[in-house]
């Protein structure tokens, strides 16, 4: 029933930052319950692409339409009450708080809820069991804690707003293999709960074992998509994007 | 958090008794009056301009506009309608505080450094206005016979009560502020302090915490220039210049983002300078002539030194000597964001 139910379309959408275009008419969509991942280089336009659909940037041209409804040029704190969770490239947790502090700015935008209080109990006990390592740290400082928790915690902040679709920039950024993979356990848990995800990742690899479909993005444009493994077939994802995964990984 | 809080309001109750146990020093009343009136009225506009700078990520090229509203609006409210004090620095505020919000409303909802612009343009219109709008501001030749101070029955004319008055209201102030950054109010505060990107995330209106803390800043300078006018007696244009926002604005810098106290340290070294040779007695003409001569160039160096040598200012060098101090090597909490790159 819902699992056909398109969640988020991007039509023709041109954004960027102040009057330098990134995106040049890019369209995508996202179905109720799928993950779809948007692989490409550096510069290519993925992180506008996720700001932009988050609200963080206006696009210039074209919509952005989520759940039916259009919200082109939406306010960031907006969509995030519209049920959008960014988890920003290099994760942005407020450092100097605690783990705990972090979690309860996630649910920030739900706090005039009525129910806020038993929802909260609520999601922090599905984070915590998520990640039983964040139970453990409440108290401690963000900045404290390994590039992996941090990754983590990034993720569960986002999960505390209750989001529909969620919106992941790089979560491997810096981290060890073995703690990307756990990362991307972590997301097909999100991914078998019914949790929609839209995930950028330079990994392409690891991207699109993870996803049901992505996009390649290049210079602002789609320039290919269809299903992860029609695209990890593709000769040309595997020349460009696959075959030299293993050297972007340590870049930004 | 709570523990460091009380901590904090320990540091704050021993500093302010240090601060208020001055006047007992020193029966100088000259250098009394000045510590309050100049002194002390730049330490709260530089409170405000720490939280602007400090949470809300804005610089103000503009604030001596701010200040001369409230100095202004004071001054007419006690010389024209005859009303007392009270009623004049609570005008100077609201008045002030209004002023803020027309200007930052519309620029920061833009995209980019709008507001330090539209603070520069500001603060030049209003220095016209006072110089231009004579019916009103006495033009040129300013205003004077500003009554003093008074509570109640209670003038303020000796400058040990003076330097009370201005000094209390500043440490309340800080309290305030304090209150205010540390407690859950002000949590989406210290979020936009920690990273501006990351509180978007969270659903934070940023633009409304920027504009809160905008006109709370404008708001400080209202009182600061009201405290101003009644006790100096005498305000004119050229009090609240493009210059006196300048050097306010790099008491701000000097001081420190991560720390409130920083600033006011700092606006009360700077702002000595001006007046170093009734400070320290013994100097040599020739030294504070040179110092006096060379104020603006001392800001300038400082903060170039400041910023290549201690980027955190004088509330971030107290925090690393402190953390030398106890030897923890636990990392800066106040950095910009946690992030992996």
């Amino acid at each position: 029933m819902t699992e056909a139910r398109e969640m988020l379309r991007v039509e023709k959408v041109s954004s960027g930052y102040g009057h330098v275009g990134v995106l040049e008419g890019v369209s995508i969509h996202v179905m109720h319950g799928e993950v779809v991942t948007l692989i490409g280089s550096n510069g290519a336009g993925k992180s506008t692409l996720l700001k932009t659909v988050a609200g963080v940037l206006s696009p210039t041209g074209g919509s952005v339409v989520f759940d039916g409804r259009d919200i082109s040029g939406i306010t960031p704190e907006k969509a995030v009450e519209a049920g959008l969770a960014l988890v920003p490239e290099g994760r942005r947790l407020f450092g100097s708080m605690s783990v705990g502090e972090n979690l309860e700015l996630g649910a920030y935008a739900r706090r005039r809820s009525r129910s806020f209080s038993s929802e909260f109990a609520e999601d922090l006990e599905i984070v915590h069991e998520l990640f039983p390592v964040l139970g453990e740290r409440v108290d401690q400082s963000a900045a404290t804690l390994s590039g992996g928790e941090q990754q983590m915690l990034a993720i569960a902040r986002a999960l505390m707003s209750r989001p529909r679709l969620l919106l992941l920039d790089e979560p491997s950024l810096g981290l060890a293999p073995k703690v990307i993979s756990e990362i991307f356990a972590i997301l097909d848990r999100l991914r078998s709960r019914g949790v929609t995800i839209l995930l950028v990742e330079q990994d392409a690899s690891v991207a699109l074992r993870h996803a049901d479909r992505g996009y390649v993005l290049r210079t602002g444009r789609v320039e290919l998509e269809g299903t992860a493994s029609e695209l990890l077939a593709n000769d040309d994802v595997r020349m460009i994007y696959l075959g030299s995964w293993k050297k972007s990984v340590s870049g930004t | 958090m709570r523990s460091s809080g009380y901590k904090r309001f320990v540091w704050w109750l021993v500093a302010s008794v240090a601060v208020m146990c001055v006047p007992f020093l020193t029966d100088n009343g000259f250098m009394l009056k000045i510590l309050a009136k100049d002194v002390g009225t730049n330490a709260l506009v530089v409170l405000g301009l720490a939280l602007l700078f400090g949470y809300g990520g804005q610089v103000s090229l503009g604030h001596a506009a701010f200040i001369g509203i409230g100095a202004y609006t004071s001054a007419l409210v006690t010389m024209r309608f005859e009303l007392p004090w009270l009623a004049g620095v609570a005008a100077a505020a609201l008045v002030s505080a209004a002023g803020g919000a027309l200007l930052a409303l519309p620029s920061l909802r833009l995209r980019g450094h709008y507001l330090a612009m539209a603070t520069l343009g500001f603060g030049e219109i209003m220095h016209i206005v006072f110089r231009e709008a004579t019916p009103l501001t006495g033009g040129f030749d300013g205003l004077r016979g500003i009554p003093s101070v008074a509570i109640g029955g209670f003038v303020f004319k000796s400058p040990e009560s003076i330097y009370w008055l201005v000094w209390g209201i500043v440490l309340v102030a800080l309290l305030l502020a304090y209150n205010v950054v540390a407690l859950r109010p002000g949590r989406a505060m210290r979020a936009l302090h920690g990273s501006e990107l990351g509180s978007q995330a969270c659903g934070v209106d940023t633009v409304r915490v920027k504009v809160q803390v905008f006109v709370v800043s404008a708001a400080l300078a209202g009182i600061a220039g009201s405290l101003y006018a009644h006790v100096a007696r005498f305000i004119s244009p050229e009090i609240f210049t493009l210059h006196r926002s300048v050097i306010l604005l790099s008491m701000a810098v000097l001081g420190g983002t991560s720390s409130l106290a920083g600033p006011i340290v700092a606006a009360v070294g700077l702002s000595i300078l001006k007046y170093v040779d009734s400070f320290v007695p013994g100097m040599p003409d020739a030294a504070s002539t040179f110092l006096q001569d060379w104020e603006l160039d001392i800001y300038g160096l400082t903060i170039i030194v400041v910023m290549l040598f201690a980027p955190g200012g004088i509330g971030g060098a107290f925090r690393s000597l402190r953390q030398r101090f106890r030897k923890k090597a636990a990392p800066d909490p106040e950095g910009e964001g946690v992030s992996a790159a």
